[in-house]
């Protein structure tokens, strides 16, 4: 090893990492496959990647260099972290730059054709991410010390491996959702009129971390059921209390695993209103006619032409909503009056997870219902990970 | 303290944006620069160097616009900046902002040109470290791919690093900004009594760090990682979580150790308390003491035209007159990331020059050691320099609790 670590380190952190080692080779054969098809010699995932280098090492910060023929990736991490997937890392401090080439150096990439993981948007990882999620100085000097080799983005290589879960990722999402369930019975346990909305918030989150979740913002609303573009918080709401008719809009995350999922609940402080129930109704068909088209093979397009088509027949509206869940920036990112673009031809795979939360609304908008959580394809379609009622909680 | 649902603070004024800018701009043109660029930079959770890189690698730009995720291209010349953010929504202090469609490097780059910065002198902030931000990323925190898209459309302008340009306005406090770390520095406290409450033999280390954490945000604080430290009072380095540890008890005879932290009006406060589960041991007493004193006697010597070094000089130095050691632990107070950074990791030499002025805040908690070393303790909060020296934004005294009940 050419790299010599530092002195002096900060604190290790701790973070979650039970996966086996079965689960490790993997991830690390089918990112090596995927790659050598791509007529890549490794793939490199730099400081800035964060979310790829976890998935590869289950390490708090690391940078990767896996080599396409077969070899064990080099891995960089600091302040002293390693763990069994990961047994002896190249220690780093606050340094990031040297390391990262001295590893690519190290493993013969001087000439090579290097995959770079995070370097644009994905199809499915990154999908928010434009520009990808890459460190500009430390990924520049790295380009500069290895003026041979060629650099290619691969955001897509690591991408589509993170995109099907395997039966270990899967149990962990079903943890996940079990811990955004409980959080939805706080939240609707304790939401009262005049209650402190920030105390309401603080609650859920207090929850979700003692049933061992990682933290993940929770986003709520609490205006009136009558408003037509109620304020979305995504920290402590400052200044509010709970109304008599607040419509507490949910999206609550919840990460095990470093899987993260969410389930979507509204929640409405007074009876649901006569005029709301089909819009409730057509949204419990629409996401369970959803499952039913989620099978394996079926385009997003076809997916996004059945929702989007399903409300007419009532008079209604109906629109696509559905995310990827997953390390974190998971795609594809379906929304209502969002274009699609070139997601329309991705195909969905058994082993995809989803939140599934498709839109129902009247014909005028006025009425809007999402409802929803996490979704595993199987043969036979979209599975819940949850076992929620369907519907709009109402406390009366 | 008033419940957050109670709090009628609307947010920082235009003054204070007033402020902000122009200060940016003055440093700006007494560098030469034409203007300062605060490019697209990776998010927190991808470039996670530390805890504080979630707030710290988008710091510049919210600290000029109050968006979470912008770019920021601010002229010299006393022009209003252009805003590039993701879907061109605006807020109370910009109400024009573009929006960075499908390459924020095609959209920065545009917003550039407009601003007739095609050959000029463009600082970037972010592009490495700096003395008093972004301290841990020593590759600074920009994007690549949008950056390196600015760089290919302006061949003919040139790029510099201008990360101390925004981070030495970012250094002095306005007064809005200091009543805003009191009140953060007020949550963290309550984070503190809650974790005192809270703590005892048998309790989950997940509900202790869950309590904590809801005690803050029920106060209005932003979400931000409690770090939690827990094991035997023997142990030299006891291991940190900065999420809720799973599987974990609190022992008879355990230290918790803490860096508690809650965010208020966009700025990180911290505030720090050594907890024991049992009785004081003999040999912690004289290192505890030794604690408080070097503490004390810092916010003495912390007055407005000090050096660091000389900071730290005095500090390191003050151990030794017990026959014990002592070490500077401080850092700078804000938006995230902020400095200068003086830790057992980091000891300080490139910030030996820089004078501490009327208006910083800074985290400041120095490490008392013995003689061996075995016994380190470290206590602390947020201190603001004026020019009688530093006050404690919220008032607690040094010390360790020991909870015996």
């Amino acid at each position: 090893m050419a790299w010599k670590a530092p002195e002096r380190a900060g604190a290790t952190v701790f973070v979650w990492a039970n996966y086996s080692l079965v689960e490790r080779n993997r991830r690390w054969q089918a990112v090596r496959e995927r790659a050598a098809k791509a007529g890549l010699d490794c793939v490199f995932v730099p400081l800035g990647d964060g979310t790829d280098a976890r998935y590869l090492t289950q390490l708090r910060c690391s940078s990767v260099v896996l080599p396409t023929d077969g070899r064990p990736p080099i891995v960089i991490a600091d302040r002293g972290s390693r763990n069994e997937w990961v047994t002896e890392p190249w220690q780093t401090s606050r340094e990031w730059t040297e390391p990262m080439a001295q590893a690519l150096m190290e493993a013969g990439m001087e000439r090579a054709r290097i995959g770079v993981a995070g370097l644009k948007r994905g199809q499915v990882t990154h999908v928010s991410a434009l520009d990808g999620a890459v460190n500009h100085t430390a990924f520049s000097e790295v380009r500069r010390r290895l003026p041979n080799a060629t650099f290619e983005d691969a955001t897509d290589i690591v991408g589509f491996v993170r995109h099907v879960k395997s039966r270990e990722e899967s149990e962990c999402l079903r943890r996940g959702a079990s811990m955004a369930e409980a959080a939805i019975e706080t939240l609707a346990q304790l939401a009262r009129p005049g209650l402190d909305a920030a105390l309401l918030y603080a609650r859920v989150i207090e929850r979700l971390i003692v049933l061992g979740s990682e933290y993940y913002p929770l986003a709520i609303t609490c205006d009136s059921i009558a408003a037509q573009r109620p304020m979305r918080y995504a920290h402590p709401p400052i200044g509010r209390r709970l109304g008599r008719d607040s419509l507490i809009q949910s999206e609550v995350g919840a990460i095990w695993g470093a899987e993260l999922v969410e389930a979507v609940q509204p929640i409405l402080l007074g009876r649901v209103p006569e005029e709301w129930r089909p819009v409730i109704e057509l949204q419990r068909e629409v996401f369970e006619e959803g499952l039913r088209w989620m099978r394996p093979g079926t385009t997003l397009g076809a997916l996004i032409d059945r929702v989007n088509g399903f409300g007419a027949k009532r008079g209604m509206r109906t629109a696509i909503s559905l995310k990827g869940c997953g390390y974190g920036d998971d795609g594809p990112i379906l929304t209502p009056g969002s274009e699609a673009g070139a997601a329309r031809s991705l195909t969905i795979d058994k082993g995809n997870v989803f939140v599934w939360r498709p839109l129902a609304a009247s014909a005028d908008g006025r009425m809007q219902f999402v409802w929803g959580g996490a979704v595993e394809v199987g043969d036979e379609g979209g599975r819940p990970l949850f076992e929620r009622a369907h519907g709009m909680i109402s406390v009366a | 303290m008033e419940a957050a649902a109670d709090i009628t603070w609307q947010g920082y004024s235009l003054a204070e944006r007033d402020r902000r800018w122009r200060a940016v701009q003055d440093n700006g043109a007494r560098a030469g620069f034409d203007c300062i660029l605060v490019p697209h930079c990776v998010d927190g959770k991808n470039l996670h160097l530390s805890l504080e890189q979630a707030r710290g690698t988008r710091s510049d730009s919210r600290y000029l616009t109050q968006m979470e995720n912008g770019a920021v291209i601010l002229p010299t010349d006393g022009r209003p900046p252009t805003v590039v953010n993701e879907n061109g929504a605006g807020n109370s202090w910009l109400t024009e902002v573009r929006p960075a469609g499908d390459s924020w490097g095609k959209a920065m780059a545009g917003a550039l040109i407009d601003a007739r910065m095609e050959r000029a002198r463009i600082g970037v902030s972010g592009l490495r470290r700096g003395q008093v931000t972004h301290g841990r990323a020593i590759a600074g925190v920009i994007n690549h791919s949008s950056y390196a898209e600015v760089l290919r459309r302006l061949p003919n302008a040139q790029f510099e690093d201008a990360t101390d340009v925004v981070g030495y306005a970012r250094y002095v406090k306005g007064d809005e900004e200091i009543a805003c770390l009191r009140r953060g520095a007020a949550i963290a406290a309550a984070g503190i009594d809650e974790m005192i409450k809270v703590a005892r033999p048998g309790v989950e280390e997940a509900i202790l760090y869950a309590a904590v954490m809801r005690r803050m945000l029920e106060l209005g604080s932003e979400y931000y990682p409690l770090a939690l430290y827990t094991g035997p009072v023997g142990s030299n380095r006891l291991p940190r979580f900065e999420d809720g540890p799973v599987g974990r008890r609190l022992q008879p005879g355990h230290r918790i150790h803490n860096e508690v932290d809650a965010v208020w009006g966009g700025l990180v406060a911290q505030e720090q308390q050594g907890i024991i589960l049992g009785p004081i041991p003999q040999e912690w007493k004289p290192v505890i003491e030794l604690q408080r004193d070097l503490f004390y006697a810092g916010l003495e010597f912390m007055k407005p035209g000090l050096l660091l070094g000389e900071l730290a000089d005095f500090i390191n130095g003050f151990g030794a007159k017990r026959g014990m050691r002592s070490l500077t632990l401080m850092h700078g107070r804000g938006c995230g990331d902020d400095g200068p950074l003086l830790t057992p990791q980091d000891r300080g030499e490139r910030v030996r020059d820089v004078r501490l002025k009327k208006g910083n805040v800074f985290v400041w908690k120095p490490i008392a050691y013995s003689a061996d070393g075995k016994i380190e303790y470290s206590w602390g909060g947020c201190v603001l320099v004026t020019e009688k020296g530093g006050e404690q934004l919220v008032r607690r005294t040094p010390g360790m609790v020991s909870i015996t009940g």
